[in-house]
């Protein structure tokens, strides 16, 4: 009796949840299928968790528990609050935020290119926003740390523009995936070295907009929230909403075509989402490379391929990688600050070449 | 489960009768500067297995991909049931008829499950998500083909028969009652060749599918089809059922080849028997025939042999 119970019991654990996870999370796709909600929910724990953790990391140290007290309105310590509200609260959101944005335009890009090392700077979004941010700095019509809502603005026109000359560059009768990835390239080429040379007959300027290439959090307070969050709320519900025509994009220019979708338009509108994703992020906390190329990459090896799956965990996944590596920027080498997308390339190339040497699982 | 939609599409969401008449009118057909295709007309027969043989380069797939809308002709139009294709909706279009390109291309994590629902986007919405019927066309689909057994299977772990049959899966999913299948057979081992065609014969006859496909082996052609269109140089050269259409004449003139047709053995379904190449294009048949008379006996004789071994 105890033996066949003992066999059932052993079968119930090999056959369950748990045991599908850690088995999974051997062969690949943990979160794929009926698993997803999981992964969802998981991913929402760990969203959490960092971002009180965020919240917590400063110059002042504050405990989890103070954290929590402080955004419930009844610290002990009311400098807590000041602190965690004025100062510390915003960076969070628009690191959230705009790590959502990244990593969601990257896996747009991925999916509507066919190319897994596709990324924000390969539609001009990003070189773009960043020469146009440049640009206006250059002129002295504004500093960097200075908040301001035209910058962003500047910014997001530049990124914009940017991506619809690749766009157009790259039409010919129809707008191959192949030959969009090799105009963004070449016109993002273009538009650095102008940075490079705005760069170098503005030297005096040359600290805030080398801060600004590298993509920085430090200094983002609430006016940049309000700047950031209607595009946000524009574009982050259009490109999830997108996964649908991903999916069939996905499946090749024909196929695509004989299911009845419009190959040249819905390419080009996901490309436009896309780059409004990444220019409007890049307008806000600078040109943050890496995060678009990895937090898709990761967010396939969890939920397999499904565009519908790939976009709400690239979403996540970018978000809590953001916050990660802001959390690192400010701890590494205290009291210095590093700016976050200095943090994210150091740590990112090495994974990422990690990744591509451990090739199909 | 209900098997009241499985001739064509759904009779319920259709205002029109599903029944569709697919032709090519003059159409002028290529890529860029280069014309494949020069003022051909064409009309597919409802209910039957069309099947499109040529030389490679010769316009079959071309024109194929004419009739799916892949490719807008230059001059002339494709009409679906009397009008212009391309003034149809997109979506409406892909309920009357599916296409299974040459060596499509999907993400390699995809599963097979995940692969055939995509089959069901012409019917449905950013509002309106998969109903119980597109679930039941997709288990359809994967049950006609024999793919439900790998659903859960990503596509990277699916050898070239099976990965086939998924691709075919998802344009059954699709249930459009005209079906455009190019070179379904290609990378295939003769078994799973086989399988495909009897599969796509089984669509016919049994859900009354009218199919269009893309082959290269002629003898697979001559088998499975109702109707046989040979291509060369974009032009059609033979068209009706396949024992008019396989000669030796057309093969010379087609392929340059010489070759001899038998019957087969076993049901008597033409059976092309190639030997050599012709030396032009053009082979006057007076000449190939002083100059291959002993080569044929000693061809038909071996062949008979392997045949009867």
């Amino acid at each position: 009796m105890s033996t066949t119970l003992n066999v059932r019991l052993r079968t119930r654990l090999r056959s369950g949840h748990l045991g599908h996870l850690s088995m999974r999370l051997r062969t690949g796709l943990p979160f794929a299928g009926r698993r997803y909600p999981l992964g969802l929910l998981l991913g929402g724990l760990v969203l959490a968790v960092l971002c009180v953790l965020h919240v917590a990391t400063g110059s002042v140290d504050l405990t989890p528990g103070q954290v929590i007290a402080a955004l419930a309105g009844h610290s002990e310590q009311p400098f807590h609050e000041v602190i965690v509200w004025d100062l510390r609260l915003p960076r969070t959101l628009i690191a959230l935020v705009t790590g959502a944005m990244f990593g969601l335009a990257g896996a747009i890009l991925q999916a509507i290119m066919r190319n897994p090392l596709a990324e924000p700077e390969m539609t001009g979004a990003t070189s773009g926003a960043v020469l146009a941010a440049v640009l206006w700095l250059g002129q002295g019509s504004g500093r960097l740390a200075e908040p301001g809502t035209v910058l962003p603005l500047i910014a997001l026109a530049g990124g914009v523009a940017a991506s619809g000359l690749v766009y157009l560059l790259s039409f010919q009768r129809s707008s191959l995936p192949g030959r969009l990835i090799l105009t963004g390239l070449l016109v993002s080429a273009v538009l650095r070295s102008g940075t490079s040379i705005v760069l170098l007959l503005h030297q005096e300027a040359l600290g805030s907009i080398l801060i600004w290439l590298i993509g920085s959090l430090n200094g983002r307070v609430w006016v940049h929230w309000d700047v950031l969050w209607p595009w946000a709320l524009v574009a982050l519900p259009l490109g999830l909403a997108s996964a649908r025509w991903a999916n069939i994009l996905q499946l090749g220019d024909a196929s695509a075509t004989g299911l009845g979708l419009r190959v040249p338009y819905a390419r080009a509108a996901l490309l436009f989402v896309a780059a409004l994703l990444a220019a409007s992020a890049v307008a806000i906390v600078g040109g943050i490379a890496f995060l678009g190329l990895i937090a898709p990459h990761i967010a396939r090896r969890l939920v397999g391929a499904d565009a519908r799956r790939v976009f709400p965990m690239s979403v996540i996944l970018g978000a809590a990688l953001l916050l990660a590596a802001d959390i690192a920027a400010q701890l590494l080498l205290r009291p210095t600050t590093l700016p976050v997308g200095a943090v994210l390339a150091a740590l990112g190339a090495p994974f990422f070449l990690y990744l591509l040497r451990r090739r199909t699982p | 489960m209900s098997r009241s939609f499985v001739n064509g599409a759904a009779p319920e969401e259709k205002p029109e009768k599903p029944e569709a008449a697919l032709s090519a009118r003059d159409v002028s057909l290529g890529y860029g500067e280069r014309l494949v295709i020069r003022e051909l007309s064409f009309a597919v027969t409802m209910g039957q297995i069309t099947v499109l043989v040529g030389p490679n380069g010769s316009g079959k797939s071309t024109l194929l991909k004419a009739l799916a809308r892949i490719l807008a002709p230059s001059c002339g139009a494709v009409y679906l049931d009397g009008r212009a294709i391309q003034q149809f909706p997109a979506r409406e279009v892909a309920r009357r008829l599916a296409i299974l390109p040459q060596a499509p291309v999907a993400p390699e994590e995809l599963t097979v499950g995940e692969l055939v629902e995509q089959g069901r986007y012409p019917y449905t919405g950013p509002l309106r998500p998969l109903g119980e019927h597109d679930y039941a066309a997709i288990a359809l689909a994967l049950e006609q083909t024999g793919a439900t057994a790998f659903r859960p299977r990503r596509l990277a772990s699916l050898s070239g028969g099976e990965r086939q049959r998924a691709w075919i899966a998802l344009a059954l999913a699709q249930e459009t009652p005209i079906l455009l299948l190019d070179e379904p057979t290609t990378f295939l081992d003769i078994g799973h060749q086989l399988d495909v065609l009897a599969l796509v014969r089984e669509l016919n006859r049994t859900h009354g599918k009218t199919i269009v496909l893309v082959l290269h082996d002629l003898n697979h052609a001559a088998r499975y089809a109702d109707r046989m269109v040979a291509l060369r140089a974009g032009q059609i050269v033979a068209d009706g059922p396949p024992q008019d259409v396989l000669t030796e004449a057309l093969l010379a003139e087609v392929f340059g080849v010489r070759a001899r047709i038998l019957p087969h053995p076993v049901d008597g379904v033409p059976l092309c028997l190639p030997f050599a190449t012709a030396d032009t294009a053009h082979v006057k048949s007076s000449d190939a025939e002083t100059a291959i008379t002993p080569t044929t006996e000693t061809a038909e004789k071996t062949a008979g042999q392997r045949v009867g071994s």
